[in-house]
C-alpha cells in the first residue's frame, strides 16, 4: 500500500536524514520507518555516535512519529555493532517510556525488553538496573508504570543481591500512591512471579498479590486478576490451593461487576491451574454463582464458559448444578447471554451423554432455535452436529426438524444461509427418503431465493447432496424442478437454474446430461438478456470435459461459436474464452 | 496499458478490499476516462438492471450489497453516485467499482454525486483517506479527474430517469442536460449543480435548499418533468431514509439509500432497487455487514468528519 516513489535505495541518505528534521509530520515518520536504510549507510560508529544521540534529543514529536521510532529502535540491536553495544539504545528508548502517551511508553517498555534480552549479563547490572532504578523513583507516575514492564526481563541474569533489590523495589510499586502505577504492577505479576525462585514467590510476592487483590480501587483488582493464572503456575499446584483459593473465591464474590466479569473470563485457567478436585469442590460453587450474576455482562461471560467449565466436572455434577442454571439462562433477559449461551451449550451434549441430554438439553436447544434474536438462533444451527452425534438423527428431525424448517425462511439471510450450508450434512444423516418429503422442497425454495448468496449457496448445496444420494436419485428428484425453473421471467433466477444445472451435471447418468441438462444450457445462448448468454457460455465451458466428441462439436461449440459472434461484448469474450477452453481442457 | 487479466486481478485484489499502489491507480484512471468520455450526461441505460444509491466509502457493506443483489458483471448495476467520503475506504470502494466499470463498461453505470468533487472530498475525508494510505496526494488528483467524466444522470429503457440529487429550475428536458459541457469540478451554482444537489420536497414549485446548494422541488415539478419527458420515474438517492427507499408524488419519484448503518452509527437499513428485463421492481433492503465480515478494521478513533 506503500507510495512507489523513486527507488528508495536510490534516494541519497542525506535526503532521509535532512527529512528527519521535516517540518511535515508525514515526512518525518516516512523517514523514521526507514530508520534501518539510514544506520546501514551510516555504518556502525557513526549511528552509535551521531544517529542514537540525535534520536535521544527528539522525543518532542507527534506520537505518531515517536511510536514508530519506538518500534525501530527495537530491532535496532545489530545496527549499533551488535550485543556489545546494544546499551546505547537505552537512552533514547528510556526517553520514550517517559512520554504522556500510552501507546508510545508500551511500544519503548516492549523495545527495552527486547533490547534488554540482547545484553550480555554484565550489560544488565551495569545498565538495565540502573534504568529501572530511575524509573521506578521517577517522579511523574508515567516512568513508574513503564518500569513495571522491565523486571521479568532483568531479574534472571542478575546476582542475589541485586535480585533482592529488584524484589523490593517491586514491592514499592505494588504500593504506590498513584492506582495506575499500582495497576502496571498488578499486571505484570504473574509474568515476574514466572522469574523469580519458588520458594520466593509464595515468601515475598504472594503477600503483595493479595494486598493487589485487596486494592481499594476496582481498576487494580481487575488487573490482578488477570495474572492470577499466571501466578498460580508461577505458585506450583502445592502452594496453591492453600493460597489462591480464598483469593479467587473472594474475586467471584467481588462487589465491581467487572471484576467478578474478569474472573469468569479467567476462571476456566485458574481451575485447570487448581485442577479437577479442587474445582469440583470449592470452584463449583463461585461459578454458578456467576452463572446467577446480577449483571447481565457477566452472565455473558459465565454462560461462555459453561462447556469448558463442565469438561472439569463429572456428568452428574453436570445435570445436578450446571443444567438447572442453563435452563434460566436460556431464558435470560438479555438476548447476549442467550447468545453466548447458544455458541456453547451444544458442546454440553457429548458431555452428558444420550439420555440426560434428551431429558435436560432438547428442551434448551428448542427454545434456542425459536429465540427471537437470530445471533441465538444462528448459534445453535452452527453446531447441530454435535447434538446429531450424540441424540441420533431421528430423534433430532422428531425434535428440531420443525424448528428448522422455520428458520429456512428466517428473514435474516445469514441465519437463512447458515441452515442452508448444513443442509448436505443432515441429508447425509437424515438419508434420501427423509430428505426428499422434508426437505427437499425447501431446497427448491432456496434456488428463488431474494438473495443472491443464497441462490448461490443453494447451487452448491445441491451438488453435495445429488453425489451422496447418487445419480439414479438425482435424475428422479433433482433434475426434474431444476430444469422447470428455467422459464423463470427474471434474468438472475434464469442464472441460478443455468448454475445449478452446471452443479449437476456432474451427478447424472450420461443420457440425463446429454439429454436434458445440456440442451437446458443450450437453449439458454438464446436469452435475450446478455447476462444469461454468457453466463450460459461459461456453464458450457464447466460441462465441456464431461461430454463426448459428439455433444461437444454437435451442440456445445456450434452454441459458442454463434455467441462468439454476439452483439454484446462480455457474451463475445466469455465465449471466446469457452471456446479456448473447450479446445484446451487441460490448460486450466 | 491495463489488459483484462491485469484489471481481473486489480478486481480480485480490491475486492480483499486492498487497495492499488499508486503507478496502478494511474494507469486505472486514464483508462477509465478514455471510457467515461464516450458516455452522455444522459447515459443510456438497458434493463434488467440494479439501481444503488449512495455507498459513502462503508467498502464491507458494498461486499454486503454484492452478496444480496448478486456479482458484477452476472448482475448489472447503475450506481447513482456519493461513493467516496465518510467511510474507512472511499478509496477501495471507488477504485473497485471503477475497475469494474473498465472492465464491464456494459454491465456497470457510475453517475455523478455531489461528493464527487474536489472541493467536498477535501472536507469530507476522501482526501484524508489518500494522503493518509498513500503519503501523497497523487491517488486523490487520479480521482478526483476521473471525476470529471463521470456522466450525470441515466435513462433506464426510456422510462426511468436517475439522477443523484434532482432536478433543477434549469432543465426541462433531457436534452438541456444532454447540453451541459461536464467535464469540470461541480459548480456552485447552474443546472449541474441542481441535479447533484436537490431535494423534492412537499410543496409546491421550488423552494430554497437548507444544503446551500440545488433546490427544493415538488410534486408538481416531478410530475411535469416526467410527463415532459415520457419517463414514468424519477430515481435518486443524496438522503438518508431510514427503510432504505421511499416512494414520494405518488409513485413518481423514489429514494434510493445504499449505505446500511450510515457513519456506522445512524441505525438505518439500505436498500437497491432491482429492476428485471420487463421493468418490474424489486426493492431488496439489507442491513450492514456483522463485525466478522469486515476484517480488521480500523481500530483508530472516528474522524471528526463523520456527520
Ligand atoms: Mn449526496
Amino acid at each position: 500500500m506503500a507510495a512507489s516513489g523513486p527507488d528508495e535505495r536510490l534516494l541519497p541518505i542525506a535526503i532521509l536524514i535532512d527529512e528527519l528534521k521535516n517540518d511535515e509530520a508525514v515526512r518525518r515518520l516516512n523517514s523514521i520507518q526507514r530508520l534501518g536504510t539510514i544506520a546501514l549507510a551510516l555504518g556502525e560508529e557513526r549511528t552509535r555516535g551521531e544517529l542514537i544521540p540525535f534520536l535521544t534529543e527528539s522525543n518532542d514529536d507527534e506520537d505518531e512519529v515517536l511510536l514508530a521510532m519506538a518500534e525501530e529502535l527495537g530491532k535496532f540491536v545489530p545496527y549499533v555493532g551488535g550485543p556489545a553495544h546494544a546499551h546505547e539504545l537505552l537512552p533514547p528508548l528510556e526517553n520514550l517510556s517517559q512520554v504522556e502517551e500510552t501507546v508510545v511508553r508500551d511500544m519503548a517498555v516492549e523495545s527495552l525488553c527486547k533490547v534488554g534480552e540482547k545484553l550480555p549479563v554484565k550489560g544488565v547490572a551495569e545498565h538495565l538496573v540502573p534504568l529501572i532504578k530511575r524509573l521506578a523513583g521517577g517522579e511523574w507516575f508515567t516512568s513508574r508504570v513503564s518500569s513495571c514492564g522491565l523486571f521479568t526481563v532483568a531479574y534472571p541474569r542478575l546476582p542475589a543481591d541485586t535480585r533482592a533489590e529488584l524484589r523490593q523495589l517491586y514491592s514499592q510499586l505494588c504500593h504506590d500512591e498513584t492506582p495506575m502505577v499500582r495497576r502496571a504492577a498488578a499486571q505484570k505479576l504473574g509474568s515476574f512471579a514466572g522469574a523469580v525462585e519458588k520458594d520466593l514467590v509464595a515468601k515475598e510476592l504472594l503477600p503483595l498479590f493479595t494486598d493487589l487483590t485487596a486494592d481499594e480501587q476496582d481498576s487494580v483488582r481487575l488487573l490482578a486478576v488477570e495474572s492470577c493464572g499466571a501466578f498460580a503456575t508461577a505458585l506450583g499446584s502445592d502452594g496453591c490451593r492453600a493460597s489462591m483459593l480464598p483469593v479467587v473465591q473472594k474475586f467471584a464474590a467481588d462487589k465491581s461487576w467487572r471484576v467478578r466479569y474478569n474472573v469468569a473470563q479467567q476462571l476456566v485457567a485458574l481451575c485447570e491451574a487448581l485442577g479437577a478436585e479442587t474445582t469440583r469442590s470449592d470452584l463449583l460453587p463461585a461459578f454458578v454463582k456467576l452463572l446467577r450474576d446480577p449483571e447481565a455482562e457477566v452472565r455473558v461471560a459465565a454462560a461462555g464458559k459453561v462447556a469448558a467449565f463442565s469438561k472439569l466436572l463429572t456428568p452428574a455434577l453436570i445435570v445436578s448444578e450446571i443444567t438447572p442454571c442453563v435452563k434460566e439462562l436460556a431464558n435470560d433477559s438479555s438476548q447476549f447471554v442467550r447468545a453466548a449461551l447458544a455458541g456453547v451449550a451444544m458442546e454440553l451434549a457429548p458431555q452428558l451423554g444420550r439420555g440426560p441430554t434428551i431429558e435436560h438439553l432438547l428442551p434448551v436447544f428448542l427454545a434456542l432455535l425459536k429465540d427471537p434474536f437470530p445471533d441465538v438462533r444462528l448459534n445453535v444451527i452452527s453446531k447441530l452436529d454435535q447434538v446429531n452425534a450424540v441424540i441420533g438423527v431421528d430423534l433430532l428431525a422428531q425434535s428440531l426438524l420443525p424448528a428448522i424448517e422455520e428458520l429456512a425462511e428466517d428473514k435474516h439471510w445469514r441465519v437463512r444461509l447458515a441452515i442452508l450450508e448444513h443442509i448436505p450434512l443432515l441429508a447425509g444423516q437424515l438419508g434420501a427418503e427423509f430428505f426428499q418429503e422434508k426437505l427437499g422442497p425447501q431446497c427448491m425454495k432456496w434456488l428463488e431465493d431474494q438473495v443472491a448468496s443464497i441462490r448461490e449457496a443453494a447451487t452448491t448445496a445441491l451438488q453435495k447432496i445429488a453425489r451422496e444420494f447418487g445419480r439414479d436419485w438425482t435424475r428422479e428428484h433433482l433434475v426434474p424442478p431444476v430444469v422447470a425453473m428455467v422459464r423463470n421471467p427474471h434474468y438472475l433466477y434464469r442464472m441460478t437454474v443455468l448454475s445449478a444445472v452446471a452443479a449437476l451435471a456432474g451427478a447424472v447418468p450420461g443420457d440425463v446430461l446429454r439429454g436434458t441438462l445440456l440442451p437446458a444450457a443450450v437453449a439458454c445462448c438464446r436469452d435475450k438478456v446478455p447476462n444469461v448468454r454468457f453466463n450460459a457460455a461459461k456453464v458450457l465451458q464447466r460441462m465441456a470435459p464431461l461430454l463426448d466428441r459428439s455433444a461437444l462439436e454437435g451442440s456445445v461449440k456450434p452454441a459458442l461459436r454463434e455467441l462468439a459472434d454476439d452483439g454484446d461484448a462480455d457474451v463475445r469474450f466469455f465465449a471466446a474464452q469457452a471456446l479456448w477452453g473447450c479446445d484446451h481442457p487441460n490448460a486450466a | 496499458m491495463a489488459g483484462n487479466s491485469e484489471l481481473d486481478r486489480w478486481i480480485e485484489q480490491l475486492k480483499r478490499c486492498e487497495p492499488l499502489r499508486e503507478h496502478e491507480v494511474k494507469v486505472l484512471c486514464q483508462k477509465a476516462l478514455e471510457v467515461l468520455v464516450e458516455e452522455s450526461n444522459v447515459q443510456r441505460v438497458d434493463a434488467p438492471v440494479t439501481v444503488c444509491g449512495d455507498i459513502h466509502g462503508q467498502f464491507y457493506d458494498l461486499m454486503e450489497l454484492f452478496q444480496v443483489g448478486g456479482d458484477c458483471p452476472a448482475t448489472n448495476y447503475l450506481f447513482m453516485g456519493d461513493f467516496v467520503d465518510r467511510g474507512f475506504y472511499s478509496v477501495e470502494t471507488f477504485l473497485l467499482l471503477l475497475a469494474l466499470k473498465v472492465r464491464y463498461p456494459d454491465r456497470i453505470t457510475l453517475i455523478r454525486g455531489n461528493h464527487e468533487s474536489r472541493q467536498i472530498t477535501q472536507v469530507y475525508g476522501f482526501y484524508d483517506e489518500c494522503l493518509r494510505k498513500y503519503g501523497s496526494v497523487n491517488v486523490w488528483r487520479y480521482c478526483t479527474d476521473v471525476f470529471d467524466y463521470l456522466s450525470l444522470s441515466a435513462v433506464i429503457d426510456g422510462e426511468i430517469f436517475c439522477v443523484h440529487g434532482g432536478l433543477s429550475p434549469t432543465v426541462t428536458s433531457l436534452d438541456q442536460i444532454r447540453a451541459i459541457d461536464r467535464k469540470q469540478e461541480v459548480p456552485h451554482d447552474g443546472a449541474m449543480c441542481d441535479l447533484l444537489w436537490s431535494d423534492p420536497e412537499d410543496i409546491e414549485g421550488w423552494g430554497l435548499s437548507p444544503r446551500g446548494a440545488g433546490y427544493l422541488f415538488g410534486g408538481d415539478v416531478a410530475s411535469q418533468f416526467n410527463q415532459a419527458n415520457k419517463v414514468s420515474l424519477i430515481a435518486r438517492a443524496h438522503q438518508l431514509v431510514m427503510d432504505g427507499y421511499k416512494w414520494m408524488f405518488h409513485d413518481q419519484l423514489v429514494t434510493v439509500w445504499s449505505a446500511p448503518n450510515y457513519c456506522y452509527r445512524c441505525g438505518n437499513i439500505a436498500a437497491i432497487l432491482e429492476l428485471d428485463e420487463h421493468l418490474n421492481k424489486n426493492f431488496k433492503v439489507f442491513e450492514a455487514a456483522p463485525q466478522e465480515a469486515r476484517g480488521a478494521q480500523s481500530k483508530r478513533a472516528t474522524p471528526e468528519y463523520f456527520l
